[in-house]
C-alpha cells in the first residue's frame, strides 16, 4: 500500500533520476549531444537531410559489425575485441573472389560465400582458445586481433595474387592498400531500391540485408539452441546443471560471432567502395564495441535493439561532429569528441558491477 | 603526531623539487648569440667593422668575420663569454679581447654588435633582439596523423 | 629421468627467450650487419628503453598484471617536455625540469588510473589499454586545442601558425642526448651512455630496496590475494593507487629519458605505441603477467631490440621486400604479448581447478571418515 502511494507521489525529477539511472548517464549525455547536433545543424548552415542522409548511410554500412558482437555477449564471452579476425576473413573472401574473376552482384555472393569457411575455421580455433581462458577474453581477443591482423599484413604481400585490379601495377605482385571496388561490388546493396527524395537518400537494399540479418539473430536467440546459450552467459553452472554443453555454445557463439564481422566487412566495403587491406582492420573492434555500449548494452547483455540504437548514435555523432563543429567554432574538434565518447562509454561498461560470475 | 610528521615530509619535498625546478629554469635556460662585425650608427656617429674579428667560444673558433658577416654560438645559462681577435685595419696588430656578456632572461636569440661593443657604448646600442621570421614551410598548417595511421608509428621505438 | 625432466622445465618456462635467441641468431648472419654496428645500436637502445620497462615492475608485484596505462606516464612526459622546449630549457637543466614538472601530471594520470582500475578488479589490463585510448583523446585535446589558447605556448618552433595546437614533431635538438653524452665512454667505437646507466642502476637499487620495505611488502600482499591482504589490515584500494601512480610516474621520466635520446617528439604518435613495445619487450625477457625480474628487463632489451634492428634487413634479404620484416616485426611483437597473456590465463586456470581438486579431496577424506 505504502509502496504504491509512493509511487504516485515520485516528481518528476525523481522520475527523471530513475529513467537516468536505467538508461545510464553516459548514454543519456552522448544521446542529448546527437540530439542537440541534429538541431544545430540547421543554423550552422548543414542541411538537414543530407545529414540524416549521411548517418543512414554509414548506420548501413556498420551495423552488421555491431550485430557481431550479440553472440558472444550473449555466451558470456565478454565483447568481441577479436573482431578483426572475422574482418580478415571476410577480406580474404572479397580478395579470392575478385582473383577467381567473378564481377558484379556475383563477386559479392562469391566473396560471402568463399568468407563463410575461412570464418568458420578461424572461429573454431579461435573458440577453442577461448574456452581454454575463460575469464581472461577480453584481452587476449584483443590481442588475437592484433596478431592476426599483423600475419595477414605480410600474407597480403606474400600470397600469390594476381588480378591486375589488385595488385601493385609495377611489382606485378603484393596486394595495394586499398583496392577500388568498382565493377565490382561497389554499392551492390546500396544501390537495391534505393530511395532518392532530395537531398535525402536512403540505401535500402543494404538496410534490407541488415534488416534480414538482425531478425534472423533474433529468432535463432529464441530458438532452443539460441536460450541455451543465452543461459551459457547467464549463469554457467547452472547451465551445465541442466545439461548444456557449455563449451560448445561459447565456440558456437565465437563462430557466429566471426562469421558475422566477415560478412559486415563486406557490407562495409560494398558501401564504402573500397577494400582497405593491412593496418586497416586493426582498430575497427573499438567503434564496434563502443557502439553497442552506447546503445544500451553491457559487458554480459545486448539485444538487436541496442545494436540498432548503439549504431545510430555512434555514427551519428561520427557524422555529425566535424561538419557541426566546424561551422560553429571553426575547429575541427570531432576526432577528440569522437575517442572520448567512445572510449569514455567502454570504460564505463567495463568498470560497471556484472552479476554473471565466470 | 605521525601524520602531522608526513604532512611535513611531503611539504618539504615539495618544496625542494619546486626549489630544483626554479634554478634548472634560470641555468638551463638557452640562448642563441649572434656576433655581428657589421658598421654601427649611433646618434650620428658610424662605427666601422673591423677588417678581420675572430670569435671563440669555450676555447673553440666559431668563426672568422669579415665585414658585414655574422657568427652564432648556442649558450646555456645567462652569462656568455667569448674571446675576440680583433684585427682594426689591412696591415693593423692584433688584438685580443676576453669579453663577458650578461644576457637577458627572456631574450631567445641576441645580436651583439662587435663595433659598437668596443667603441664601449650603452648596452642597448650593440645588443639586440633577433627575431627570426618562420620560413614558408614553417607558415603552413600541417595534418595530424589519425588513430589508424600511427599503428607503424612506433616502428622507430 | 629426473635431469631430462629438469631440461624439460627449463625449456618449458623459457619458451619465449629461447625462441628468440633463435630468431635471432637466424637474422643476424642474414641481415648482414657488422657485430660493432650491433652492439653500438644495442647499448643504444637499452639506454633509451631499460627506464621505461622497469616502470612495469611495480604493477606487476601488485598483482595488476602490465600495465598498459604506462602510456599516461609518456604523455606526462612529452607535455613536460613541450613546455619546457616552449620556454627554451636546454641541456641537462632542461631535462630535469621536464621530469620534476612531469611528476604532478603523472601523478594525477595514475590515481585516475588507478581509480579505475580498482572499479575494474580482475579486468585491470583491458581496462588500463582502454584508458590508454581514452586518455588519448584528452591528450590530444590538450595537446592540439589547449595549449596555445589556454596554457601560453609561444614558440612558434613549437606552436601551430593557427596560433594553438603544437605541431607534428617538436625539435629536442638543445637537449639531444645530453644524458647519454655526459660521461660517455668509448669502448672499440661503442658508445656507452654511463651516466644514463647510473639512472637506470639507481632505480634499479632502488626497486630492488623498495620490494622490502613496509608498502613493497603490502603491494605482493595484494598481489597475492586480495581478500587476505585486506583480511591483514591492509588497505587494499590506496596500496593499488599508489602502485600504479608510482608506475606512471616512473614512466614519465623514462619517457623524457626516451625522447631525450631521440632528440624530437612526434608529438602525436611517440607514446601511442610506447607501452606496447616495452610491455613486448619484458615479455621476451622471459617475464610473465604475474612475474617479472630486473633479469627479464634486461634479457629482454636484448633480445628484443635484436629482433627489431635485424628483421626488417633480413626480411627484405630473404623475401626482397623491406615492408615484410616491419610486419614481421610488428607480427612478433603483438605474437609475444599474446602467446603470454594466453600462458598466464591457462596457467591461472590450472591453479584453479588443481585448488578445487585438493577442496574435494579434503572433503571426500573428511566424508570417509
Amino acid at each position: 500500500m505504502n509502496d504504491t502511494l509512493d509511487r504516485t507521489n515520485q516528481t518528476l525529477a525523481d522520475r527523471l533520476r530513475e529513467f537516468a539511472k536505467s538508461f545510464g548517464l553516459p548514454r543519456l549525455i552522448i544521446a542529448g549531444f546527437l540530439l542537440l547536433l541534429f538541431i544545430a545543424a540547421p543554423f550552422v548552415g548543414a542541411d538537414f537531410w543530407t545529414q540524416i542522409s549521411n548517418t543512414i548511410n554509414r548506420f548501413s554500412w556498420n551495423a552488421i559489425m555491431v550485430l557481431a558482437m550479440v553472440p558472444m555477449i550473449h555466451s558470456g564471452c565478454g565483447l568481441n575485441f577479436g573482431l578483426p579476425l572475422g574482418i580478415i576473413s571476410g577480406l580474404l573472401g572479397a580478395t579470392l573472389s575478385i582473383e577467381f574473376g567473378f564481377t558484379g552482384p556475383m563477386s559479392f555472393l562469391m566473396a560471402i560465400l568463399i568468407a563463410t569457411p575461412f570464418a568458420v575455421i578461424l572461429g573454431t580455433l579461435y573458440g577453442w582458445l577461448l574456452n581454454k581462458i575463460k575469464g581472461g577474453e577480453m584481452m587476449i581477443a584483443t590481442y588475437v586481433g592484433f596478431s592476426s591482423v599483423s600475419f595477414m599484413c605480410m600474407m597480403w604481400l606474400l600470397l600469390p595474387y594476381h588480378s591486375p585490379t589488385m595488385v601493385w601495377g609495377f611489382a606485378g605482385k603484393g596486394l595495394r592498400t586499398t583496392i577500388s571496388l568498382e565493377g565490382f561490388y561497389d554499392k551492390v546493396l546500396a544501390g537495391f531500391l534505393q530511395i532518392n527524395i532530395g537531398n535525402l537518400s536512403i540505401p535500402t537494399g543494404t538496410l534490407l540485408f541488415f534488416a534480414v540479418l538482425a531478425f534472423g539473430m533474433w529468432a535463432f536467440l529464441h530458438t532452443k539452441t539460441g536460450t541455451a546459450m543465452t543461459a551459457v552467459g547467464s549463469n554457467p553452472t547452472f547451465a551445465r546443471a541442466a545439461g548444456v554443453n557449455v563449451d560448445k555454445m561459447r565456440m558456437l557463439s565465437v563462430i557466429l560471432s566471426t562469421w558475422l564481422a566477415a560478412i559486415g566487412i563486406l557490407v562495409y566495403e560494398q558501401g564504402f567502395g573500397f577494400i582497405q587491406l593491412y593496418m586497416a582492420p586493426f582498430y575497427m573492434a573499438l567503434p564496434a564495441v563502443s557502439a553497442i555500449l552506447i546503445g544500451g548494452a553491457t559487458v554480459n547483455k545486448a539485444t538487436i535493439a541496442n545494436v540498432i540504437i548503439g549504431t545510430f548514435l555512434f555514427q551519428g555523432i561520427v557524422t555529425m561532429t566535424p561538419t557541426v563543429m566546424n561551422n560553429m567554432i571553426h575547429m575541427d574538434m570531432s576526432e577528440v569528441i569522437r575517442v572520448v565518447a567512445s572510449q569514455g562509454m567502454i570504460l564505463y561498461a567495463l568498470t560497471r558491477k556484472t552479476e554473471a560470475t565466470k | 603526531m605521525k601524520n602531522k610528521r608526513r604532512f611535513f615530509f611531503r611539504l618539504g619535498a615539495i618544496v625542494l623539487l619546486a626549489a630544483i625546478a626554479a634554478c634548472m629554469m634560470v641555468i638551463g635556460r638557452g640562448h642563441t648569440v649572434y656576433i655581428d662585425n657589421k658598421s654601427l650608427e649611433y646618434e650620428g656617429e658610424t662605427y666601422a667593422p673591423y677588417y678581420r674579428a675572430t670569435v671563440y667560444v669555450n676555447g673553440e673558433r666559431v668563426s672568422k668575420l669579415q665585414p658585414k658577416e655574422r657568427a652564432g654560438a648556442t649558450n646555456i645559462g645567462q652569462s656568455f663569454s667569448m674571446t675576440l681577435e680583433l684585427i682594426k685595419d689591412k696591415d693593423g696588430e692584433t688584438e685580443t679581447v676576453d669579453i663577458a656578456l650578461k644576457l637577458p632572461y627572456n631574450m631567445d636569440g641576441i645580436i651583439v654588435n662587435i663595433p659598437g661593443y668596443m667603441a664601449g657604448l650603452p648596452q642597448d646600442a650593440w645588443m639586440s633582439e633577433f627575431v627570426s621570421t618562420p620560413t614558408e614551410a614553417e607558415m603552413q598548417d600541417e595534418e595530424i596523423p589519425t588513430e589508424e595511421e600511427d599503428v607503424l608509428a612506433g616502428a622507430e621505438f | 629421468m629426473k635431469k631430462d625432466n629438469k631440461i624439460f622445465t627449463f625449456l618449458r618456462d623459457n619458451s619465449v627467450p629461447i625462441m628468440f635467441v633463435i630468431i635471432c641468431a637466424v637474422c643476424i648472419p642474414v641481415s648482414g650487419f657488422s657485430y660493432g654496428y650491433l652492439l653500438n645500436e644495442i647499448v643504444t637502445r637499452m639506454g633509451r628503453n631499460i627506464f621505461l620497462i622497469l616502470a612495469l615492475l611495480i604493477p606487476i608485484m601488485s598483482g595488476m598484471g602490465l600495465n598498459f596505462g604506462m602510456t599516461l606516464g609518456a604523455m606526462a612526459g612529452e607535455i613536460a617536455l613541450i613546455l619546457v622546449s616552449d620556454w627554451q630549457i636546454w641541456g641537462i637543466p632542461g631535462v630535469v625540469l621536464a621530469m620534476i614538472l612531469s611528476i604532478p601530471i603523472s601523478i594525477l594520470l595514475g590515481a585516475f588510473c588507478g581509480k579505475i582500475l580498482n572499479m575494474a578488479k580482475g579486468r585491470e589490463m583491458i581496462t588500463s589499454y582502454i584508458i590508454s585510448f581514452f586518455m588519448n583523446g584528452i591528450y590530444q585535446l590538450v595537446v592540439l586545442y589547449m595549449m596555445g589558447s589556454i596554457i601560453p605556448i609561444k614558440h612558434f618552433s613549437v606552436k601551430l601558425p593557427r596560433g594553438y595546437g603544437i605541431r607534428n614533431t617538436v625539435s629536442l635538438l638543445n637537449m639531444r642526448q645530453c644524458l647519454d653524452n655526459l660521461l660517455a665512454v668509448r669502448v672499440d667505437g661503442v658508445k656507452i651512455p654511463v651516466l644514463t646507466f647510473l639512472i637506470i642502476g639507481v632505480l634499479c637499487v632502488f626497486i630492488v630496496w623498495f620490494r622490502k620495505t613496509k608498502l613493497g611488502q603490502d603491494m605482493r600482499a595484494v598481489g597475492q590475494d586480495m581478500n587476505v591482504a585486506r583480511d591483514a589490515g591492509i588497505n587494499v584500494e590506496r596500496t593499488r593507487i599508489i602502485s600504479i601512480v608510482m608506475s606512471t610516474v616512473l614512466a614519465g621520466f623514462g619517457m623524457v629519458i626516451y625522447l631525450q635520446n631521440m632528440g624530437n617528439i612526434a608529438t602525436y604518435s611517440s607514446h601511442s605505441q610506447i607501452g606496447m613495445f616495452c610491455i613486448a619487450a619484458l615479455l621476451v625477457g622471459g617475464a610473465s603477467v604475474d612475474k617479472a625480474s630486473i633479469g627479464n628487463v634486461f634479457l629482454g632489451v636484448i633480445l628484443f631490440h635484436t629482433m627489431f634492428i635485424v628483421a626488417p634487413k633480413a626480411g627484405a634479404q630473404i623475401t626482397g621486400d623491406s615492408m615484410i620484416g616491419e610486419y614481421f616485426r610488428v607480427f612478433v611483437s603483438y605474437a609475444v604479448i599474446t602467446v603470454a597473456l594466453i600462458m598466464y590465463e591457462t596457467k591461472k586456470r590450472k591453479h584453479k581447478s588443481a585448488a578445487a581438486q585438493q577442496l574435494q579431496a579434503a572433503q571426500n577424506e573428511e566424508a570417509a571418515k
